[in-house]
């Protein structure tokens, strides 16, 4: 099936059938995971689908609808229950238009032809590594499981303004998940890697930082209540701005007055310490692509400069509402229409190393894994997260391992007044790349663990 | 070739791969349409219809297994799919130590949901109304700030065929609706989220009270925004229908899966035979039941019944996959299940619930001097850990018990603790079995969802741990 053809299939049968607008986004992906456990490499599964996604538009009624295709002809079946659809539909008042212009932006490094066209004995041979490593770091833990998974789409966009646009893009997966046992105790940690491409990866340094958090983290208990100094490291720091920052930039969360930076525009609501980007085209990361989900080129905006927010993340739809260009941050899931989202989230580093920040915290606690930050409340910009894996520091020495406390705090108050440090240090959380940071003022409380649902 | 999703058609892909000189083959094909209506504040927010097609092949070549899938019904894609299946198996040859899978006997099955009126059907007008009027409506309720209603019909047709004799078919039906509301009293906003969803056409979606549904919903939204938090301690409580069945699927359920007994990441692990609950307590998972979702047969093409899983009292057994009971040692139970084709299947719950007891739900409160009525309805979630059985549940609103009686609506209760105590306490089953399943949801678990069903009668526990204020 060539995915041009099914464009410009799609947009010219839903014209017919009297759309006044329509767009047609396809996407091609075949993908490969394998995964092992302690006994060994446990499965390999890979696999192939089309996918289509239509927004059809008559006048100002819209329809979106998105499935996996199993034949051509199916794009056609689609077009037509969208455009029936639109016609019972009451209309949208926000509706202005689909992006009048589609183009692409250059990006480096987001094809592999390792990915691409996988060598499978070449990933079972990882995974069979990555399971005999942390038993030769330490004989005290063991592998519950580790895998990798890769992934190699074709994506392909048009509508009735422009001629349809595509490009490749790769994605790599590997994680581990080690559990350390000692004393009458038992510690698990999840470390991962992901990006377009294994030009960075580093097998051995996922391995061990799993291995050494399990480790370090055995024996945890609660801590005394209290307010605490805080060291988020980067993939917990990634996780807040996650739950907490990315929604309330979302302009749809913005105009619907859902999100605490509604009229905050130019207003420093960070530490002046604290630069964050939102970068569509940055090379070797998970977030970029030439163009959005609906075909606008990506591209690099200062969401944060040194605090001040300096714009919200726009998809066509509601930059129209703003009366505003899209910043090329639309995103669809399944067949909702689309919506602002982040691309990848990049927060310039400090100056400072973390060991010298962690010296400087005297007593505090080191932050390396937590659940449940679903808790935490994006509307009030309240945080709350359950801490699974963390130090206690007194005096820079490490006192015991923490977990099953509550942290929690307003995230606007932590980030602006209470940071104290930002480390030299940054690391690569799947599409952020973040330093780690350490802040006053934490409330922790209370006890707790266990998985969400 | 004829492709539809049809046992012939699956027979037709089981002779390609066999051809290709494997050991054993199962053919999976599945077709499956979803719709979801959602309004918004009285304004229409989507009217989506999604669907998943295609082909997973799973081959057995020199005891090594491998799996690969397509959407493309095509010749040419279905085999390359046997061709990478077969890859698969063989790169894992290389790597792997052979694992153990139960063996199967052929079962052919078929069960189709049987409807009166096709929901997918219905003009499109027709239900974006009934959506609309019932949104509307919410919102010119005293004290509701915010109302979300959603309309769902889904329709997954499932074949597995094997070279082991297998040949099921499997096509559930389903229609739903559901309703959120915020309101507003002073400073406290507080949300209560309900849903309806029946296993069968659009007749039943006529037939039901949606005005009375979505009212009470609505009332009891404002009427929990004027209740206070109850006193946080140990209660004597009564558990209504819908939170035991939560409890159950999230804290014990996952438990009894073999895979975490396997991967030792469960409670439950090395447990058959010993009293984890009351005598009063049978759970069960049953593919059949009245008011749960349909698992006539699972995604290895295994025969799904009633499986007994804590009898008086006394864990008998766990949940089992092939891979899973192969390498236990246990009995097939017929729970392996996977989202779809895109994924392989993985041991899950099907409808996991209490069996009724003998005595009326009056009995469970008298007696109680100081007690707490725990409710289901409008419980956000909670967190629980599988290998330890400790929970945490923000449960709905509930009320507390004065002397035998239900006494003051309270809202924000939260109770914890650890499942295996809670069941051990149980000191009455009622005789009310009720039990419900989801259109709108289902269980995450390996990054699959899969539909569930849960349930069981009212029940009264010596203590449980509630939080407030």
């Amino acid at each position: 099936m060539d995915l041009i053809d099914m464009v410009v299939k799609g947009v010219r049968k839903a014209e017919q059938l009297g759309a006044s607008e329509a767009e047609v986004y396809i996407v091609r992906e075949y993908s490969t995971s394998i995964t092992g456990d302690s006994r060994g490499v446990e499965s390999i599964l890979s696999g192939e689908s089309i996918s289509a996604f239509v927004r059809v538009v008559i006048g100002k009624r819209l329809s979106v609808q998105g499935a996996m295709m199993s034949k051509p002809s199916d794009i056609e079946t689609l077009v037509e229950n969208a455009v029936k659809i639109a016609r019972a539909s009451p209309e949208d008042p926000n509706w202005v238009s689909l992006p009048k212009r589609i183009s692409s932006s250059q990006i480096m490094d987001i094809v592999d032809e390792r990915v691409k066209s996988p060598d499978i004995e070449f990933y079972t041979q990882i995974v069979k590594e990555a399971l005999g490593k942390p038993s030769e770091i330490s004989r005290n833990v063991l592998v519950n499981q580790a895998g990798v998974s890769l992934s190699f789409s074709e994506r392909a966009i048009g509508n009735s303004y422009s001629s349809p646009i595509s490009y490749e893009k790769t994605d790599f997966v590997f994680g581990i998940e080690v559990k350390a046992v000692g004393e009458g105790s038992e510690s698990s940690f999840h470390s991962y890697y992901n990006a377009p491409t294994l030009k960075e990866f580093k097998m051995d340094k996922v391995v061990e930082e799993a291995t050494k958090i399990a480790l370090s983290t055995l024996k945890a208990k609660p801590v005394e209540t209290g307010v605490y100094k805080v060291v988020f490291t980067p993939r917990v720091f990634a996780s807040i701005l996650q739950a907490l920052i990315v929604p309330a930039v979302r302009a749809d969360m913005v105009q619907k007055k859902r999100s605490p930076l509604a009229n905050k525009l130019f207003s420093e609501v960070l530490s002046q310490q604290l630069t964050v980007i939102d970068d569509g085209a940055a090379p070797n990361m998970p977030g970029s692509g030439p163009f959005d989900d609906e075909g606008v080129a990506t591209k690099r905006k200062t969401v944060f400069d040194r605090g001040v927010l300096r714009t919200y993340l726009y998809d066509t739809y509601t930059a129209n509402i703003d009366g505003r260009e899209s910043t090329g941050n639309a995103r669809r899931s399944g067949s909702s229409n689309t919506f602002p989202d982040a691309t990848n989230i990049i927060v310039l580093p400090g100056t400072e190393p973390l060991d010298s920040i962690i010296r400087d915290v005297r007593r505090g606690i080191i932050v390396y894994g937590t659940i449940g930050e679903w808790l935490s409340n994006a509307v009030s910009g309240f945080l709350n997260a359950t801490v699974t894996h963390g130090l206690l520091i007194e005096g820079g020495e490490i006192k015991q391992a923490v977990k099953g406390v509550v942290i929690s705090g307003d995230i606007y108050k932590i980030l602006k007044d209470n940071l104290i440090g930002i480390s030299k240090e940054f690391d690569a959380v799947s599409n952020y790349l973040v330093p780690a940071i350490a802040v006053d003022g934490v409330t922790v409380a209370g006890e707790g663990s266990g998985q969400r649902f | 070739m004829s492709a539809d999703i049809s046992i012939d058609f699956g027979k037709e892909v089981l002779d390609r791969v066999l051809r290709r000189g494997v050991e054993e083959g199962l053919v999976r094909l599945q077709e499956r349409s979803y719709e979801l209506i959602v309004f918004d504040n009285g304004v229409l927010r989507s009217y989506g219809i999604s669907k998943v097609v295609g082909i997973g092949i799973q081959v057995f070549v020199n005891g090594f297994t491998g799996y690969s899938y397509t959407s493309s019904l095509s010749l040419d894609s279905i085999e390359n799919t046997v061709d990478r299946a077969i890859k698969n198996a063989k790169a894992l040859a290389n790597v792997a130590k052979p694992r153990r899978f139960a063996e199967v006997s052929g079962v052919k099955g078929f069960y189709r949901t049987s409807y009166a009126e096709d929901p997918f059907a219905v003009d499109p007008s027709d239900k974006i109304s009934l959506v609309r009027d019932l949104n509307v409506g919410s919102m010119k309720f005293s004290n509701i700030v915010s109302a979300v209603t959603r309309f769902a019909c889904e329709r997954d047709r499932r074949v597995v065929v094997s070279s082991r004799g297998v040949e099921v078919f499997n096509e559930v039906t389903a229609v739903g609706l559901s309703h959120m509301a915020v309101a507003r009293s002073g400073e406290v906003m507080e949300r209560v989220y309900d849903q309806k969803t029946f296993v069968g056409g659009y007749e039943h979606v006529k037939r039901f009270d949606w005005h009375g549904f979505v009212d009470e919903v609505n009332d009891l939204a404002v009427k929990a925004s004027q209740a206070r938090a109850p006193k946080a301690g140990v209660y004597r409580a009564v558990i209504d229908n819908e939170l035991i069945g939560l409890m159950l699927h999230e804290a014990f359920g996952h438990a009894s899966e073999g895979d975490l007994v396997l991967y030792n990441a469960s409670v439950l692990r090395g447990r058959i035979g010993e009293k984890v609950a009351s005598e009063l307590v049978t759970i069960v998972d049953d593919g059949r039941v009245d008011g749960g979702y349909p698992v006539y047969y699972d995604d290895e093409g295994v025969e799904k019944r009633q499986t007994v899983v804590v009898e008086r009292g006394v864990l008998r057994r766990h949940l089992s996959s092939r891979y899973v009971a192969g390498e236990l040692g246990i009995e097939l139970t017929g729970n392996a299940r996977a989202q779809d084709i895109t994924f392989n299947a993985i041991v899950r719950q099907t409808n996991f619930y209490m069996l009724p007891g003998d005595a009326k739900v009056e009995e469970l409160f008298e007696g109680v001097s100081e007690g707490i009525y725990l409710r289901g309805r409008g419980a956000m979630g909670g967190q629980v850990d599988p290998s330890m059985g400790t929970f945490t549940f923000s449960v709905g609103p509930s009320y507390t018990i004065k002397n035998g009686e239900v006494d003051k609506l309270v809202r924000g209760v939260t109770v914890s603790g650890n499942i295996l105590d809670v069941l051990k306490s149980v000191e009455i089953v009622a005789n009310d079995l009720k039990v419900s399943t989801s259109v709108f949801g289902g269980c995450g678990k390996s990054s699959q969802l899969a539909r569930v069903g849960d349930g069981g009668p009212h029940v009264r526990v010596a203590k449980i741990v509630v939080g407030g204020e």
